[in-house]
C-alpha cells in the first residue's frame, strides 16, 4: 500500500503566501491527510477505486513543484490557431495573433478564493493544499474570437512518478465567444498523475465551446475536477475524446444559474489496453427555462473499464426544464467492463427529464450483414465501432475539427 | 411476604414482569431480551444460539446512512422487542371506538364490515372470525404436502429446514437492520412446497391463524423445491394502525430447480398525519434467491403507506436460465418518504431480470428508485431491462432516480430508461369535460400509469390496490 502523506513543509517550497492562504493550504493538507486517496467505500469513487489504482501503479508519488524545461513539440498545422502552451500545468507562453490583444488578459493563476472550508472532495483537498500556478484566461464584454484557441497540455519527459497539482480559471464577458481546443501532449514514459482544478465562468449571453483529446497513448493519471457556473442565455458545448489515459476521471459540475441557458456534453471513447475512463456530471438546474443534453459513448476493449455517473437536479423553481443522459456502451472482450449510474434528483414539477444507459455487445445481426458482403469478422466489428463513436463527432461543426477528430480516433480503432 | 415483595423477587429472577393481560419482554435490547423470546417461544437451543450470533454481530455494527429518506435517531434501548397478542379487554368493544378516518377508507375500499373490525383490531366473536375458514384452507395444503405455518412453529415442527435455509439468503452479517432482526425476530410465515407441486391457492397471510399480530421484526421464509410454484400476498390494502413505530422485518425466498416464487405486497400502514408526525418506519429486506436452473422469482409491490418506506426487494440469479421480475408502485403524499427498488445479481449464464418501477410523489414527499444492475463475469448472455417512471404533483415533492448498473460481461445486455413527468394538463382536462371531477381523473390517469404493475398483482387484490391507488393521492390535487 503506498502511504502519500505529504509533508506541510511542501507547501513552503510552492512559494511565499498569506497567513490566510498558508493556513487554507494546510488545512485542506490535514483534511487529505486524514483520508487518503479515496477508495470505492466513497460514494464518488464506488466504481473507480483511486486508492487501489494509485497504489498499484505507483511505487511512490513525489510532489514535483519545480517548473520542467520546455521541450519541443509539433504544433498543430491543421488549422490556423491561437494558443497558450502548459508545461506540467504551468503557464509557459501563449500566443493570440489571430485577436485583438486588448480584449483578452491572460496571466498565470493560483485561486484567491479561501471560503470553501468544508471541501470534502480529497482530490480537490489536495488540489487546494498543493497547487502550483496554472493559467487564467478573461474574455471581455462583446468580444467574439476569430480563432480557436489550442491549449497544449505538455508532459515533460523527466516526470517519473510526479504528482502534478494546478489550477485554472477562464470568464468569457457578456455576449463574448470562445471555442477552446484542449490538446493534451504527453513525452513522459513513466507513470505521473495530474490533478487540475479548474473554474470556468460564463457571463449572460456567452458562448463556450470545447473539444478536449490527447495526441498520443500515455502513462498519465488524469484527475479533473471543473466547476462551471453558467449566466442566462450562455451557451455550453463540450465534446470529449479521452484516448489512451491509464486513468482519467473528469468530475464536471453545471450550475445553471439563469434563464435559458444550454449546456451540452458529448464525448466518445474508445478504451483498451488497461484504460480506464470515469466521467462523472452533476448538472445542477437552478433556474427555469434551461436544457441541458449529455451523451456518453464508449466503446470498451481488453482489460478496461469505462464509467459514467450523471446526475441531473431540479431545482424546485426550474420549471419547464429539459434535461437529457444517454450512455451507451459496447464491450469488446470478457474482461471490459461498464459501469453506470445515472442519477435523477428532480423537486419540479413541470419538466422533461429523463435518462438512458445501455451496455452490451456488437450486435450479432449487423456483423452478420456486413459479413455477408465480404467483410471479414473484425473488419466488420471496427467498422459497426467507427460507426457508433462518429455518431458524436458528427455533431462538431467546424469541418478542420471534425477531420481532425476522426482521424485520432480512427487510428485509434484500426490500429489494435 | 408482602405482594409488593412478590413481585420485586419475580423482576429480579426473571428480568420481566409477568403480567396476565400481557407478557412484555423488558425493555432494550440486550441478551436477556433475546433469551426471553426464545424461551418464550420455546425454541430449540440452535436457534437461540443463531440469535445471539446476531445479536454479537449487531454491538459491531453500525446503522447505515446512505439513504435518502433521514430519520430520526431510533432509541434501540427504548423499544419492547416482544409483546404478546393483546387480550380481548384492551381490545376497541365496537367500531364506534375506532378512529373515523380508518372507518371511512375502509368503507371507500369496500371491505365488508367483519373484516373492517378483525383490522382495526376489534374483538371479534368466534362464529365471525375467518378460523373456520383458514382451516379447511390447511388441510387441502396439508394433503399437497404443503407446509404453510408460523415460522416458531416451523423451527419446532421442521428444524432440519429452517436449518437449512434460514439466513442462508439474508445471512446475519448483512446490515443493520437485518441483523437486527435476526436476532430479535418474534414471527412471521414459513412456506414449503414439495417438490412438482403447484400450490393451489394464493397463500397469505391473512388466512394464517394467528397472523393478525405478527409485531415489528416479522421473519418470512418461503422454500419452493424443484419444479413447484407458489404466489405468496403479504399485507392488505386496508390501511393498518401499528404502534410500533420501527419495522424491520426479513423475508427470504429459495427457488430450486424449475421453481417459481410469485410474492405481492401490498402495503397501506399508517403514513403519519399531513404535518409529517408519526408514521411507521418500513425499513424491510427482502431477498429472493434463484438457486436452481429455470427458476423464476417476481416481487410485486404497491407501497402507498409508512412514513419511511425503505426497501429493496432483490434477486440473487444463481441458477442458469433463471429469471428474476421486480414491479413496484411507490405512492408517497404529504411528508411521506420512500426509498425503494430492487437489486439483481446476474451470475448464471442465461439469466434475465425485468424491473419495472412506478414512482408517484405528490404533497411534501419524497419518492426515490434506487436499484442495482450487477452482471457478473460468468454470467455470459444474459440481459436486463429496466424502466424507472416517475410522476411529480406540485413543486414541493421530489423524484429521484437512482440506478447503478454494473456489466462485466461482453455478451450480455443491460438497458435502462427513466422519465420523470408530471400529469398532462390535456389528459385532466380531457376527463374533466367527460365529468370526472379532478379526483377521479387523477386517480384514472394515474391508475393507467400504474397499469403495467397492476396487471401483476393477483386478480382480486389488483381491484383494490387500483381503489388504493386514487385514495392515497387525495387532496393531492387542487
Amino acid at each position: 500500500m503506498l502511504d502519500f502523506k505529504p509533508n506541510e513543509k511542501e507547501i513552503e517550497k510552492i512559494g511565499k503566501f498569506s497567513i490566510e492562504e498558508k493556513n487554507f493550504r494546510i488545512e485542506n493538507l490535514k483534511n487529505f491527510n486524514s483520508v487518503g486517496f479515496p477508495n470505492k467505500l466513497v460514494e464518488d469513487w464506488k466504481f473507480s477505486d483511486l486508492r487501489h489504482i494509485v497504489s498499484k501503479n505507483f511505487a511512490k508519488l513525489d510532489l514535483k513543484l519545480k517548473p520542467s524545461k520546455e521541450e519541443n513539440f509539433d504544433f498543430i498545422k491543421d488549422f490556423e490557431h491561437n494558443y497558450i502552451v502548459l508545461v506540467n500545468g504551468r503557464l509557459t507562453s501563449n500566443s493570440f495573433q489571430h485577436e485583438d490583444n486588448s480584449q483578452i488578459v491572460i496571466n498565470p493563476y493560483l485561486n484567491k478564493d479561501f471560503s470553501n472550508k468544508k471541501e470534502k472532495n480529497p482530490l480537490i483537498n489536495l488540489n487546494y493544499a498543493l497547487s502550483i500556478e496554472g493559467f487564467n484566461l478573461e474574455v471581455k464584454d462583446n468580444y467574439k474570437f476569430n480563432k480557436v484557441l489550442v491549449i497544449y497540455n505538455l508532459f515533460t519527459k523527466d516526470l517519473n512518478e510526479n504528482i502534478l497539482n494546478s489550477q485554472n480559471r477562464i470568464k468569457i464577458g457578456k455576449n463574448s465567444e470562445l471555442h477552446v481546443f484542449d490538446y493534451v501532449i504527453n513525452k513522459s514514459e513513466k507513470n505521473f498523475f495530474n490533478n487540475v482544478y479548474e473554474d470556468l465562468y460564463l457571463a449572460e449571453s456567452s458562448v463556450f465551446k470545447n473539444i478536449s483529446i490527447q495526441k498520443n497513448r500515455s502513462n498519465g493519471f488524469f484527475h479533473k475536477f471543473s466547476k462551471n457556473i453558467l449566466s442566462s442565455k450562455s451557451n455550453y458545448s463540450s465534446f470529449i475524446f479521452p484516448l489512451g489515459l491509464k486513468f482519467d476521471k473528469l468530475d464536471l459540475e453545471f450550475n445553471l444559474e439563469g434563464e435559458n441557458i444550454e449546456c451540452n456534453l458529448q464525448a466518445a471513447s474508445f478504451l483498451n489496453k488497461g484504460d480506464h475512463q470515469e466521467i462523472k456530471t452533476r448538472v445542477n438546474h437552478l433556474a427555469p427555462n434551461c436544457k441541458s443534453y449529455q451523451k456518453v459513448k464508449n466503446v470498451i476493449d481488453l482489460d478496461s473499464k469505462g464509467v459514467y455517473q450523471g446526475k441531473i437536479f431540479v431545482k424546485n423553481i426550474a420549471q419547464k426544464t429539459d434535461a437529457y443522459q444517454l450512455s451507451k456502451a459496447i464491450l469488446l472482450d470478457e474482461s471490459s467492463e461498464f459501469d453506470s449510474k445515472p442519477e435523477l434528483e428532480i423537486y419540479a414539477d413541470d419538466v422533461k427529464c429523463s435518462h438512458g444507459s445501455t451496455s452490451g455487445s456488437v450486435e450479432k445481426d449487423s456483423i452478420y450483414y456486413l459479413m455477408t458482403r465480404g467483410l471479414s469478422k473484425n473488419e466488420s466489428v471496427k467498422l459497426l465501432i467507427n460507426g457508433f463513436l462518429s455518431e458524436i463527432i458528427v455533431s462538431i461543426k467546424s469541418k478542420t475539427m471534425k477531420n481532425f477528430i476522426e482521424q485520432k480516433l480512427l487510428s485509434q480503432i484500426y490500429e489494435h | 411476604m408482602s405482594n409488593q415483595n412478590i413481585n420485586k423477587t419475580k423482576e429480579y429472577k426473571y428480568g420481566f414482569s409477568t403480567d396476565i393481560e400481557s407478557i412484555k419482554a423488558p425493555k432494550g435490547l440486550s441478551e436477556n431480551t433475546i433469551k426471553f423470546i426464545s424461551e418464550i417461544k420455546k425454541e430449540p437451543k440452535w436457534m437461540l444460539e443463531w440469535r445471539l450470533k446476531a445479536y454479537k454481530r449487531l454491538k459491531a455494527s453500525k446503522e447505515p446512512d446512505w439513504q435518502k429518506p433521514k430519520f430520526p435517531k431510533i432509541d434501540y434501548q427504548n423499544l419492547y422487542y416482544y409483546s404478546a397478542p393483546k387480550s380481548i379487554k384492551d381490545k376497541p368493544k365496537s367500531l364506534d371506538e375506532v378512529d373515523p378516518k380508518l372507518i371511512e377508507t375502509y368503507q371507500k375500499l369496500g371491505i365488508p364490515l367483519n373484516e373492517q373490525k378483525k383490522l382495526s383490531g376489534v374483538a371479534v366473536d368466534a362464529v365471525f372470525d375467518s378460523v373456520s375458514v383458514a382451516t379447511t384452507y390447511k388441510e387441502e395444503l396439508t394433503k399437497k404436502g404443503i407446509i404453510f405455518c408460523p415460522i416458531s412453529e416451523a423451527i419446532q415442527k421442521h428444524p432440519e429446514l429452517v436449518k437449512k435455509y434460514l439466513g442462508s439468503v439474508i445471512p446475519i452479517s448483512d446490515h443493520y437492520f437485518a441483523t437486527l432482526n435476526s436476532a430479535v425476530f418474534t414471527d412471521g410465515s414459513f412456506v414449503y412446497i414439495p417438490p412438482n407441486t403447484k400450490c393451489p391457492m394464493e397463500l397469505s397471510t391473512y388466512f394464517r391463524i394467528n397472523s393478525s399480530e405478527t409485531g415489528q421484526f416479522e421473519r418470512t421464509l418461503i422454500i419452493a423445491d424443484k419444479g413447484s410454484y407458489v404466489s405468496y400476498l403479504e399485507g392488505c390494502t386496508a390501511p393498518m394502525r401499528d404502534e410500533n413505530q420501527l419495522h424491520a422485518a426479513n423475508v427470504e425466498l429459495i427457488a430450486l430447480d424449475d421453481a417459481e416464487i410469485k410474492y405481492s405486497t401490498v402495503q397501506n400502514w399508517y403514513p403519519g398525519d399531513e404535518n409529517g408526525k408519526g408514521g411507521i418506519y418500513n425499513f424491510v429486506t427482502k431477498r429472493g434467491a434463484c438457486r436452481g436452473k429455470n427458476s423464476k422469482i417476481s416481487w410485486t409491490q404497491v407501497e402507498t403507506g409508512s412514513a419511511i418506506t425503505w426497501k429493496y426487494p432483490s434477486c440473487i440469479l444463481q441458477g442458469d436460465n433463471s429469471v428474476g421480475e421486480f414491479y413496484s408502485i411507490a405512492i408517497t403524499n404529504n411528508h411521506q418518504k420512500a426509498d425503494t427498488g430492487t437489486k439483481m445479481i446476474h451470475l448464471g449464464k442465461n439469466t434475465k431480470s425485468k424491473i419495472i418501477s412506478k414512482g408517484i410523489s405528490a404533497g411534501k414527499a419524497d419518492n426515490t428508485y434506487r436499484g442495482l444492475v450487477d452482471i457478473g463475469r460468468k454470467a455470459s448472455n444474459s440481459r436486463n431491462y429496466t424502466q424507472c417512471d416517475s410522476l411529480l404533483m406540485g413543486n414541493k415533492c421530489g423524484a429521484h432516480t437512482i440506478p447503478y448498473m454494473k456489466n462485466k460481461n461482453s455478451s450480455s445486455t443491460i438497458e435502462h430508461e427513466a422519465t420523470t413527468s408530471k400529469i398532462n394538463d390535456e389528459q385532466l382536462f380531457y376527463c374533466n369535460q367527460r365529468g370526472l371531477n379532478q379526483e377521479e381523473a387523477v386517480s384514472l390517469i394515474v391508475n393507467g400509469f400504474c397499469k403495467d404493475v397492476l396487471q401483476q398483482l393477483p386478480m382480486e387484490f389488483a381491484v383494490e390496490a387500483q381503489k388504493l391507488v386514487g385514495i392515497s393521492l387525495e387532496g393531492s390535487v387542487g
